[in-house]
């Protein structure tokens, strides 16, 4: 393209108003689905649990991340994940697919910069698991731009601290089979909290020697920062431990007991966090043992609601969480009440990713 | 040979095709309510017992019936019994760090009257309480305990035992056993379609079956290399076997009532027929053998003949059922 042309075409571009989160119906949540016939999808919802749009997935879907400004998300495959599908949300359309590199695998989650030039994912070497954060330009294309150390084996989510361009990443401490997600170092696994700068410099760390086979898997962020983690125990089920820990740099973490009577109730495994709006409340989903926990943003029990096969879990406008289940339920949960908002038959994936 | 009216023929079919009663109404009126009324009536036995005469001897025979008839319902991990922490406190088992036994201890020995009531029963950590709480006073070292506190703490735990089961099965039929029933009716919240209390009580079926492979076969078993024979589920009363197959009795009934006039279970019956065999054959109540090649391989087939029934129960009573393993239980991430 000649100077002039491609001067021309700049300010065509800025001429032309941008699309917004508007034009995407506003969309307040998306999840990833498997439908009747075994096809996959990522679907956006409204706040009220409506069906907005959807689109085809290549194969079963974990998490998305959503640009912080333009109406385009990002769905990410189920780990060993081979790609991830940036999507319009406006049109539904598949404007870019990313492949991850040689020997490199996806592992279902990721997050934007905070202006919405970089999208960063979570990886591991495919032998071994050493964890990797891929860089993307958001700004040209999703062009792969380079990588940095994530801190640890078997990273699995990464969200950013509000206001900040501070990374926190999950190192679920689990080596896997590169090919069939088998886990080969459960007696001596390690996970890690991390705070990583945007070049990759280890800022904090945190463990849990006491615990160390309590993987730290999701993340969910408090409005004001909290640092809220959601844990997959690894050791002996009769021996349970807690699930959900709470963390802000420079202080010392807080894990959160459930009640007595509730201590096997998750079967020893978290599969979805969230805050409540307001950052009052922070909520555990657990499929297996089919129930959502809800305590303080100071770690003490509230409430629970029983729920077959539910995972997916995300803030609800109205207040409390908004979950989505593997028998298409899309329900509210609050107060430790159960609402149901929509059903469809679908059976909704892991996650239920907030917009906004 | 004489030919049926037309009438007859269709009468007949009918029966087949469309049975009063099928999958969930058959499990709830045909075992769950059963059970359940079995196990009130057991442990209310159990408790006027121990009112009577609260020495071990006395209480070892109606207690052994509680468990029995606990096992009838046992895999049961849904609705009332869920509710305020009950499964754990009639049931307290795996307990690796023996937590009830150092409760159960340290209650003896404070001696506290306010725990010994039914406002403080409430208070007692749900791993001193139950059936284990009561086996350690029966049978573990604290039987020949003919102190008052023993005493006043046996009567507690019975009674305490007594009002659980009494209450979770009055709350079965005073509204959890109408949620089932009423699945994807306007309103109920609990169970939005029939599909799901379908799976609902088949998931119970299958979680039963891994508890027992896993769980009461699995923990003795531990490793070749590291046998658990102490680990063994109410190995104090010598009924760690007894447990798994009662259980498997239990579970094989509930398997049929939820296949009731959707289905042939062939192989399902002939696993479970298997494992049947296999427990009747096995002369090791508690699994001492699992620390000996020779019977450790006894004890193994029994758990291989567990699991089987659970693959055979899974694909044919899920087929038949429409339902399968969770979407998101089934394999996390």
């Amino acid at each position: 393209m000649k100077r002039r042309a491609f001067l021309a075409s700049l300010v065509a571009a800025a001429a032309i108003p941008r699309a917004s989160w508007a034009d995407a119906g506003n969309p307040a949540y998306l999840a990833a689905a498997k439908d009747p016939s075994g096809g996959y999808a990522l679907w956006g919802l409204s706040e009220t649990g409506e069906r907005l749009f959807s689109q085809s997935l290549p194969g079963r879907g974990h998490a998305a991340t959503a640009h912080p400004i333009r109406p385009e998300a990002v769905a990410f495959a189920r780990r060993p994940g081979t790609f991830a599908l940036v999507i319009d949300c406006a049109s539904g359309a598949l404007t870019a697919r990313l492949t991850p590199p040689e020997g490199r695998q996806f592992n279902g989650h990721g997050v934007y910069s905070e202006d919405g030039t970089v999208l960063f994912t979570s990886e591991v070497v495919a032998e071994g698991s050493e964890g990797r954060i891929g860089i993307w330009d958001a700004a040209q294309g999703y062009r792969r731009i380079g990588e940095f150390a994530s801190n640890g084996i078997g990273p699995h989510e990464i969200r950013r601290l509000p206001g900040s361009e501070v990374l926190v990443v999950a190192n679920g401490g689990i080596q896997t089979d590169p090919s069939d997600r088998t886990p080969l170092n459960l007696d001596r696994m390690r996970p890690n909290l991390s705070y990583l700068s945007p070049d990759g410099a280890v800022l904090d760390q945190v463990e849990l020697p006491d615990m160390w086979q309590n993987s730290i898997r999701h993340l969910a962020l408090g409005p004001d920062g909290l640092v809220a983690f959601a844990m997959q125990w690894q050791g002996d089920l009769a021996e349970p431990v807690p699930l959900l820990g709470l963390h802000r740099r420079g202080t010392e973490v807080i894990l959160a007991e459930p009640k007595d009577a509730e201590m096997f109730a998750m079967q020893g495994y978290a599969g979805s966090i969230a805050f409540s709006p307001d950052g009052a409340e922070v909520a555990i989903t657990s499929p297996k043992g089919g129930r959502v926990q809800a305590f303080s943003a100071e770690g003490a029990p509230l409430w629970s609601v029983p729920r077959a096969d539910v995972c997916g879990l995300g803030p609800c406008a109205a207040g409390g969480f908004v979950a989505t289940d593997g028998q298409g339920a899309v329900a509210r949960v609050a107060a430790g009440r159960f609402e149901p908002l929509s059903s469809a038959n679908l059976s909704w994936d892991n996650h239920l990713v907030a917009l906004g | 040979m004489r030919l049926l009216p037309l009438a007859a023929l269709f009468l007949a079919a009918q029966s087949v095709l469309a049975p009063a009663q099928a999958d969930v109404p058959e499990a709830i009126s045909k075992e769950i309510l059963p059970g359940y009324a079995g196990f009130t009536a057991a442990a209310q036995a159990l408790s006027d017992a121990a009112q009577a005469d609260c020495s071990s001897a006395a209480l070892q025979a109606p207690w052994n019936a509680t468990f029995d008839a606990w096992l009838g319902v046992a895999h049961l991990r849904l609705g009332p019994i869920e509710d305020k922490g009950r499964a754990l406190a009639i049931a307290f088992w795996p307990d690796p760090k023996a937590i009830g036994a150092r409760q159960t201890e340290s209650m003896l020995k404070a001696a506290d009257p306010a725990l010994v009531t039914a406002d403080g029963m409430a208070q007692v950590s749900v791993a001193a309480r139950g059936l284990f709480g009561l086996e350690r006073l029966l049978y573990g070292a604290e039987a020949t305990d003919t102190g008052a506190y023993a005493c006043d703490l046996r009567r507690a735990l019975a009674a305490d035992l007594a009002r659980m089961a009494q209450e979770t099965e009055a709350e079965w039929h005073g509204g959890y056993a109408d949620l089932l029933l009423t699945a994807g009716a306007e309103g109920n919240t609990r169970f939005l379609t029939r599909a799901e209390a379908r799976q609902a009580l088949f998931t119970q079926l299958i979680s039963g079956l891994e508890f027992n492979a896993d769980q009461r076969l699995g923990r003795p078993l531990g490793s070749f290399d590291k046998p658990r024979p102490e680990r063994a589920e109410a190995l104090a009363s010598g009924r760690s076997l007894r447990d798994v197959a009662l259980s498997l009795k239990a579970l094989e009934g509930f398997a049929r009532a939820l296949a009731q006039g959707l289905g042939e279970i062939p192989l399902t019956e002939a696993a479970f027929a298997r494992a049947h065999d296999v427990a009747a054959k096995l002369d090791d109540p508690v699994f001492a053998g699992v620390a000996e090649p020779g019977t450790r391989l006894k004890v193994e087939i029994l758990q291989q003949s567990v699991r089987a029934a659970h693959d055979a129960a899974l694909s044919e009573i899920g087929a038949l059922l429409g339902v399968d393993a969770g979407f998101n239980s089934a394999d996390g991430d």
